[in-house]
């Protein structure tokens, strides 16, 4: 019997994904293990194997057509099989037939709980303006074409957007937003947002209007830890240790004042506060793509050099585009780094990852000028420390003791931890 | 031919005095010793016997409901049981000459009579038969139960499951004669000739007409009983049935055997009240009511009031009366006078007469009257009797005992399959014909002329240029509503066809033109004008196992025959757990032109009731294969026609309607022009109004219409509806019935929930006025037209460019009608 392939579904988030390219077409053998299409998410790339030998009787979407999750994509069976009723239009969760699927996903009902849940956010997000007249038709092709609805007018009745003016916004007969048309041409290309662009858009501006945010700034001496940096490099060269990063270092300061001072490693979540055992930290990543949050999780489980492995890794997933979207979810972490040291920053106030309660921006190293021990002024290296907290979660007191706890785990960094 | 029979005004206009037979009441005057040549000892001891189970399954259930328990053994039944305590004589003296071929129909009031007619057809079946019969009856269910340690003889074995089948029954079991689907007062049992009995008052007043037809028509041995209450012939179907059954026609007009009239004698259990109405006295007229039957024809329908409270009277009028309807001289009305001691139901407080009333019958108790009889005549003696009496006791308290426990008689399982109801609601079969014999024809098919005729004509409507057949030349809707019932008269000999001008007019729309001279009297008559009977005999005749296409005139006519249309087509094959099958086929012409009383569409009333199928075709190609799939069912089909299109050709069909038998299945929606814009579904004859619109919607405004036709409201695919919807957005519905309502809003409602993602628009239904509809003349301001649809188009679904609306289809008017009733 013919088997369908099923578009797997990465994520609990994800909806639909962009078929980039068939590495096998219609009529082709296949063996288990042969790649059949690569496809990405928004954030991520993947390719898919075939788990069945036999022929490639039917590939359902071409390369670049954006597919739900879960469809069928293509069919392999025996030459000459019938296909027709392999096909199955846009089957999802519950529905899907788990011996034809060859996602991982085995439990059919909790998948299918999962997408349900899941679908009332996305209406949910996407309806923001439940006053906007569209038809469900209109809205879901908007949707699915990436059109702005807010100033889209209507020609339905009563105002209402029907589907053929999301059809003169997606041909360009009319513009989606009028102000646009009050410029005049080649000054400017208006280039559409990248959905990675619209999610950080939408991510950052409500974190600022829904929270109370303010920043602690706050220099820690970083002789210490610079010292360390040199060892470590030392025994790099010699083949004995990893690169051990100065921002692996500042991580694993900031997982130990998470652990002691445990009042900043929360999600504020309106009528509580959720205190988390362990520690799931997030690390800005700067991608091509945009900026991108991995979360860590259990980040306070691994040595220093574990970590530091591990955040090498989560950053070049990134970079790379494979990234599994349920890491890149803000509510995945407990507390966020962001390290702009690199770039010569010397303060700035990061914006929470909401329902994160707080996030550490990691600013470049200044020479300052210091009494040292002998009594002498001398300059020290300061490392800048900038704390944007929620005041809504955490007032300033039990902040500025986080900050100063910070301060102290990377001014006292124990280097026998290199070792451990 | 009617035509043969003059009406001679000089012979019918002389003066006369209609003389009326005298009619004779409470006539039996025979000793015992008399009846001693009629009956023996066994006889005369087995009806006491008979008696007094009856009364001792009633008591037992008037303790359960009144007390919650007997003998000790508490239950609580809040299902209904209209007991006949006091009326056990009329029961077992009626069912006492019946046998299994004999069928007996019931009212809400009939556990005696199910009781006396099945204890009745054990005594006269042998033990192979009984046997056979429990074996067969849902795979010896029943019997594994009742056989557990009992080792008795096959009789006894027989009687047990008759008691337990028809406790269970009442109990709502699942092991009950019905499933426990019927109920108290549906139970029946039809392998020992008893029919349904009916909560409807009256109810069984046509119905058994039509299994008397049945046993005339397809010469069945056994006479039909229809047990109905006195008060009962205050309603019409039971005047219909009798009107219908006593028809001169049977005597006048059939031929050879089918000479005579039917087997039928209406039963009245005349207890004397209607619930609380006493008949003879408040609210009849009749005094006596075996007066009745002088009003129905001049044999006064051999009228006869007997004594119900003397089983030997009663038997005695049923032994001259089976002589009358061997001699085809029926039907037969039966006053048997008797007297419930018991309430109408437990709740009765008898508020309506006085106790002395009461115990003065009480008095004259039939059972222990008639057991001094046979104490007086030495043919039992007290200690006979009273072990009757306990063996009846044991026998209830077993029953009752058993039918309870539901480890043994559990209830239909629901939670395990909820769809179990659901799949009794139709028997779904494919039978070409109910029975294997030659259908009784007047000449071979290809002699007809109406055949011969329709071989000439154009199959499609339009020539190889695209230019219309004239008129005439074209082959219509109604050659292919004749095409498909002559096949079927031709194949199944079981077929019969009535209704108001069925034969020598043709049908008042010609459908039947040429059947006259192929068919016999027997299987193509002229009905009285009783809308009620017209169905309700098709109902007997269907569920006695004959197939039978019933014809209303005008739509508007079915709200006479609301009952049977409501309450017993639908409801019989489930209610019957599956036993039953209901291949009745109901024509139903739409009309037009002829104002409000006349050109309703009606097919909306229908689809709401469940258990029937409701089909309106509007090409002759739908016509013909959705009658052919109809007649070939086993389901009650409402099979709506219209009259605005009798004459019209096979416009959308390109190969024209083939000459052969073939079936469309009903339930399936057809596309009649594929489009990509906007999807209009519509029922009926509005088809041709939707096809105008969509030509001006692509003509005029370049919006591709894709158009389906229903052609059956139940069953319904919905999936060609919704691979439309996805493709197009956008759906407006539309036919002939008044909007409010509508079948139409049901599918609406219906499409929204499984296209509402993909919808561009709301679906909106474009459906008559919520008016009388008005003179021929005022008719486009009543029924959609083209133009109506276009201005729904505009202001509900997309404006078209330039379009000026000429009905108010706006929000703001929809709320003013609604809030006016208009």
């Amino acid at each position: 019997m013919a088997t369908s392939v099923i578009l797997p579904k990465q994520g609990q988030s994800v909806e639909n994904c962009i078929i980039t390219e068939w590495y096998k077409k219609k009529g082709d053998r296949v063996v288990k293990g042969d790649l059949l299409f690569a496809y990405e998410t928004d954030k991520s790339s993947f390719e898919e194997e075939s788990q069945f030998e036999g022929i490639l009787l039917e590939i359902f979407f071409d390369e670049g057509d954006e597919v739900p999750v879960l469809s069928e994509v293509a069919v392999i069976g025996e030459e000459g099989e019938k296909i027709e009723a392999q096909k199955q239009v846009e089957k999802t969760g519950a529905d899907a037939p788990a011996e034809n699927s060859q996602n991982t996903l085995t439990e059919n009902g909790s998948v299918g709980i999962e997408t349900l849940a899941e679908t009332t956010v996305v209406t949910a997000a996407v309806n923001g303006n439940l006053k906007l007249k569209i038809s469900p038709r209109a809205r879901k092709m908007a949707e699915l074409k990436g059109i702005t609805l807010d100033d889209l007018p209507g020609t339905g009745p009563n105002g209402r957007i029907i589907v053929r003016d999301i059809d003169a916004v997606a041909e360009g007969t009319i513009q989606a937003a009028p102000v646009a048309q009050t410029l005049t041409t080649g000054e400017f290309e208006d280039k559409p947002l990248s959905n990675l662009r619209k999610l950080v858009a939408k991510a950052m501006h409500a974190s600022l209007q829904n929270s109370a945010q303010l920043t602690h700034h706050l220099g820690a001496d970083a002789r210490s830890i610079l010292s360390l940096r040199k060892k470590v490099k030392k025994q790099q060269e010699a083949g004995k240790a990893g690169n051990i990063t100065l921002n692996d270092m500042i991580c694993f300061a900031v997982i130990k004042a998470l652990k002691s001072k445990p009042e900043a490693n929360v999600h504020f979540i309106g009528e509580s506060i959720r205190i988390f055992r362990k520690v799931h930290l997030g690390i800005a990543v700067d991608t091509d793509r945009g900026l991108m949050v991995p979360v860590l999780r259990n980040a306070d489980d691994l040595s220093l050099a574990g970590l530091s492995d591990q955040i090498a890794q989560l950053a070049s997933a990134c970079r790379a585009g494979n990234i599994a979207p349920d890491l890149l979810q803000p509510d995945a972490a407990t507390f966020t780094v962001s390290n702009l040291g690199n770039y010569g920053v010397e303060m700035f106030t990061p914006v929470i990852n909401l329902p994160q309660a707080a996030i550490l921006g990691v600013n470049t190293i200044l020479e300052r000028p210091a009494r040292m021990e002998d009594g002498t002024f001398g300059f020290v290296p300061f490392l800048g420390l900038s704390l944007t907290y929620d005041h809504r979660a955490l007032d300033g007191g039990p902040a500025t003791v986080f900050l100063a706890e910070i301060k102290k785990e990377i001014e006292q960094f124990n280097h026998e931890i290199i070792n451990q | 031919m009617p035509k043969q029979q003059l009406l001679d005004p000089v012979e019918i206009r002389k003066p006369q005095m209609l003389e009326i037979a005298p009619i004779p009441v409470n006539q039996y005057n025979k000793s015992i010793e008399e009846e001693k040549e009629n009956f023996s000892k066994n006889d005369f001891v087995r009806i006491f016997r008979d008696m007094v189970i009856i009364r001792e399954f009633e008591t037992m259930l008037n303790l359960i409901k009144t007390t919650g328990e007997y003998l000790g053994y508490p239950y609580n039944h809040p299902g209904p049981a209209h007991l006949s305590i006091g009326q056990e004589a009329s029961a077992v003296g009626m069912a006492y000459l019946l046998d299994s071929d004999d069928y007996i129909f019931g009212s809400h009031r009939s556990h005696g009579e199910i009781l006396a007619k099945g204890l009745s057809s054990i005594h006269k079946m042998n033990d192979k038969e009984l046997m056979e019969v429990m074996e067969e009856y849902f795979g010896g269910e029943i019997l594994r139960i009742v056989q557990k340690d009992f080792k008795g003889d096959t009789k006894s074995l027989a009687q047990r499951f008759l008691i337990y089948g028809t406790l269970a029954e009442i109990f709502a079991r699942e092991t009950g004669i019905n499933k426990g689907l019927g109920g108290s007062m549906h139970a029946f049992f039809t392998p020992f000739g008893i029919y349904p009995n009916n909560a409807i008052v009256g109810g069984s007043g046509d119905i058994s007409v039509g299994a008397a037809l049945y046993k005339k028509v397809n010469r069945k041995p056994g006479i039909v009983v229809a047990n109905i209450g006195d008060a009962s012939l205050g309603c019409g179907p039971v005047w219909e049935g009798m009107v219908f059954a006593t028809m001169d026609q049977f005597h006048t007009l059939w031929e050879d055997d089918m000479k005579g009239g039917l087997p039928i004698i209406f039963n009245i259990m005349n207890n004397q009240y209607g619930m609380g109405g006493q008949t003879s006295g408040e609210t009849m007229g009749y005094n006596i009511a075996a007066r009745v039957g002088a009003a129905l024809n001049s044999d006064n329908m051999h009228a006869e009031r007997v004594d119900g409270y003397n089983p030997l009277a009663v038997i005695d009028a049923y032994r001259r009366k089976m002589e009358i309807i061997q001699q085809k001289r029926g039907p037969v009305f039966l006053d048997v006078l008797t007297y419930r001691f018991s309430g109408h139901s437990p709740s009765d407080a008898s508020s309506y007469r006085s106790k002395e009333e009461v115990e003065s019958w009480q008095k004259i108790d039939s059972i222990v009257t008639y057991g001094e009889e046979l104490m007086n005549a030495e043919l039992a003696s007290r200690t006979d009797l009273n072990k009757i009496k306990k063996d009846a006791e044991n026998l209830v308290l077993w029953a009752t005992k058993l039918s309870t426990d539901d480890s043994v008689s559990p209830r239909m399982d629901l939670v395990k399959s909820n769809e179990l109801i659901g799949e009794m609601m139709f028997s779904n079969g494919s039978v070409d014909k109910m029975e294997d014999r030659t259908p009784e024809v007047n000449h071979p098919m290809e002699e007809n002329s109406r055949v011969k005729q329709i071989s000439k004509k154009e199959r499609y409507a339009f020539d190889a240029d695209g230019k219309p057949f004239s008129a005439l030349k074209q082959y219509q809707y109604r050659d292919g509503l004749f095409e498909a019932m002559v096949d079927r008269f031709y194949k199944d000999p079981t077929l019969i066809a009535y209704g108001e001008e069925n034969r020598d007019w043709g049908g008042a729309f010609a459908v039947y033109r040429g059947l006259t001279e192929a068919l016999p009297y027997h299987r193509l008559f002229n009905s009285p004008i009783s809308e009620g009977a017209i169905i309700g005999t098709a109902i007997g005749y269907g569920m006695c196992g004959g197939r039978v296409v019933p014809e209303i005139m005008y739509c508007d006519f079915l709200g006479r025959s609301g009952d049977e249309v409501f309450n017993q087509l639908p409801k019989w094959q489930a209610m019957s757990g599956n036993i039953i099958k209901m291949p009745v086929v109901v024509r139903v012409s739409v009309g037009s032109k002829y104002g409000a009383q006349h050109s309703q569409d009606w097919s909306s009333l229908v689809a709401h009731i469940p258990g029937i199928k409701v089909v309106f075709p509007a090409t002759p190609y739908d016509a013909k294969g959705l009658l052919n799939a109809a007649l070939q069912g086993t389901d009650p089909v409402i099979f709506f026609e219209s009259q605005r299109i009798y004459g019209i050709g096979e416009e959308f069909q390109k190969g024209g309607v083939p000459e052969e038998y073939y079936e469309i299945p009903l339930g399936e929606p057809d596309i009649k022009r594929e489009g990509s814009d906007l999807t209009i579904l519509s029922i009926g004859a509005t088809l041709y109004k939707a096809r105008e619109a969509a030509d001006i919607l692509q003509s005029k405004y370049g919006i591709s219409v894709e158009l389906i036709d229903a052609r059956t409201l139940v069953p319904f695919n919905y999936e060609p509806v919704i691979e439309s919807v996805k493709k197009t957005g956008r759906i407006l519905l539309t036919s002939d019935a008044n909007e409010r309502g509508s079948y139409l809003k049901d599918l609406a409602q219906n499409i929204t929930e499984l296209c509402f993602d993909d919808l561009d628009a709301p679906p909106v239904v474009v459906g008559s006025r919520n008016w009388i509809i008005p003179a021929h003349e005022l008719e486009d301001f009543y029924f959609p037209q083209a133009e109506w649809v276009l201005d729904a188009v505009h202001e509900k679904i997309v404006p078209l460019k330039g379009h000026k609306v000429t009905n108010d289809f706006s929000d703001e008017k929809k709320i003013w009608r609604a809030a006016r009733g208009i």
